[in-house]
């Protein structure tokens, strides 16, 4: 199958920091991946150079056959920039829910503004998926209202409410108390099994288990690791996957 | 605290000492408004014309003359409107002003940055006094022949916009990075990122402080009665006073408007700033 993001030879600097090293990914449709490694690995920087939100110091980045290339310029690249994001969904860690938009005003403001679409198909396209991540009775509330785990489930609909092709997760699940964990990761499931292609940078290993068709381990700006959940669990191949599997089962004691 | 359990169950010591603390600051304020009532009396004591003997000496209160007064308060308190008008007129003018300014300072590109600050230096560099005057009576050198109140509008429009471009920056500035984040990601350009996700939340957070300038605003258009031409509050108090040489009681009055409106103002700054605190934030 063709893959639905084609990550090539990708390089970012910061300053003269070199975080993404060369790097080059191929993701199939409908594949969930989880991007795993030790903060500061770069995993992060990796996923938002997806949308453009950090821009690429070398490589292409190609995504529902929309090609991004280094030497591209000016108004056609920022054109191509823009559809990109188009097919790409992001789900943040600090939510980013606008406070000033109701739920549901939060969920249509992508389609209504970004798309033009009609106000009462976007109201009926946002219901469903509120009603999908279980909160269409919030609809009228603030953000503030709403607890940490309820803000992400309505960042997940506003995502999933642009018609995305891919779904980019950075690490949403790091900024919620320990018990609204399982609420997010419950949607989150629930979408991937509909069949959606996710990108998801992530510190829960329960969830890259059970849910992942793949995971990739970063370590120093590199991919060092990129294997099916149940061989990189059970037979870690680099010393510094066995470091981050072997911290992960002393936390959670199994 | 649990309304339910009066003169039932104990109450906790946190509640006891809540309670004590409540108690306190009621006694405070309580003390504070009968000090205030006792000033206030004092003053109009002291403006009475009253004479008080204490022993041998005999003190005499300064006197007004209420016939002038009764007679001048009409005109007068048909300045309210003016001086309202102008503060109104100014404030948007300077909103407008201090937006851009604000907008501009974000930029990029040299020249429209230079331009913001350029503005706020120049303006905030010279006397409010003097740009009224530059619009009012320099202007018409040039063949540009301004209204009293015109002139007045812009000098203060032009003024409170460069001070108050620091408030709306500071606004801008209170949008979060991931709202920006949020909003590109969604496939919202510049424009649309800045209409429908920083600006909303940069001018709610202006507000208040935007509150208070017009506050200040109301005071300072009495600067504009030196133009000679504009008939608002300070015009007409002086007009009379020096006309009938009561300027103290012509100045008197205009001070009670000012403060009155003053008052009522912060009043319903404080109504709409309660509003916007609470729920959807």
């Amino acid at each position: 199958m063709a893959p639905i993001v084609k990550i090539s030879n990708l390089d970012k600097y910061f300053g003269h920091l070199h975080v993404l090293k060369n790097i080059s990914l191929e993701v199939p449709e409908r594949e969930v991946v989880c991007l795993i490694g030790r903060s500061g690995s770069g995993k992060s920087t990796l996923l938002r150079c997806v949308n453009f939100l950090e821009e690429p110091s070398h490589g292409s980045i190609e995504v529902a056959g929309v090609k991004v290339t280094g030497e591209m310029k000016g108004a056609q690249r920022r054109q191509l920039i823009h559809d990109v994001r188009l097919k790409t969904g992001m789900v943040f860690q600090e939510f980013n829910l606008f406070p000033h938009m109701t739920v549901l005003e939060n969920v249509i403001e992508g389609p209504v503004t970004v798309k033009g679409m009609d106000r009462k198909i976007a109201i009926e396209l946002a219901e469903k998926n509120l009603e999908s991540v279980g909160l269409i009775v919030k609809k009228d509330e603030y953000p503030m209202r709403l607890s940490g785990g309820q803000k992400q489930r309505v960042a997940i609909a506003r995502a999933l409410t642009m018609e995305p092709k891919v779904m980019l997760f950075d690490e949403p699940t790091s900024a919620l108390d320990p018990e609204l964990i399982g609420e997010v990761l419950n949607v989150m499931k629930k979408v991937a099994y509909e069949g959606m292609t996710m990108i998801v940078v992530t510190h829960e290993m329960g969830f890259a288990k059970e849910v992942a068709d793949r995971v990739i381990v970063m370590g120093d700006g590199e991919l060092i690791e990129d294997a099916k959940p149940e061989d990189l669990f059970s037979n870690p191949k680099d010393p510094r996957t066995k470091a981050l599997i072997d911290r992960y089962r002393t936390d959670s004691g199994n | 605290m649990n309304l339910f359990n009066k003169g039932e169950a104990p109450k906790s010591q946190a509640e006891l000492l809540y309670a004590a603390q409540l108690r306190k600051e009621l006694q405070f304020k309580t003390n504070v408004a009968i000090s205030w009532a006792v000033l206030l009396v004092i003053m109009v004591f002291l403006f009475s014309g009253q004479s008080v003997t204490i022993g041998t000496t005999t003190f005499k209160t300064i006197h007004i003359d209420t016939t002038f007064i009764l007679k001048e308060i009409d005109f007068i308190a048909g300045g309210l409107t003016e001086t309202i008008k102008i503060s109104i007129l100014s404030i948007f003018l300077a909103m407008a002003l201090a937006l851009l300014a604000a907008l501009g300072r974000l930029s990029t590109f040299p020249p429209i940055y230079a331009l913001s600050t350029f503005y706020v230096s120049l303006i905030r560099g010279t006397p409010l006094y003097l740009q009224i005057f530059f619009f009012f009576l320099a202007l018409p050198q040039l063949g540009i022949i301004l209204s009293g109140t015109l002139a007045g509008v812009l000098a203060l429009g032009l003024n409170y916009g460069a001070y108050m471009s620091e408030i709306f920056r500071a606004g801008l500035a209170s949008v979060g990075k991931g709202q920006r984040e949020a909003a590109i990601a969604l496939g919202m350009t510049p424009t649309q990122t800045m209409r429908r996700v920083v600006l909303p939340q940069a001018l709610r957070f202006a507000i208040p402080p935007v509150g208070n300038e017009f506050i200040a605003m109301t005071k300072d258009s009495a600067l504009v009665s030196a133009t000679g031409f504009v008939h608002e509050l300070m015009w007409r108090a002086t007009k009379v006073g020096r006309a009938q040489f009561h300027n103290l009681e012509a100045l008197i009055m205009a001070a009670i408007f000012y403060w009155t409106m003053t008052l009522a103002l912060t009043y319903i700054q404080s109504i709409i700033e309660k509003r916007l605190s609470k729920g959807d934030r």
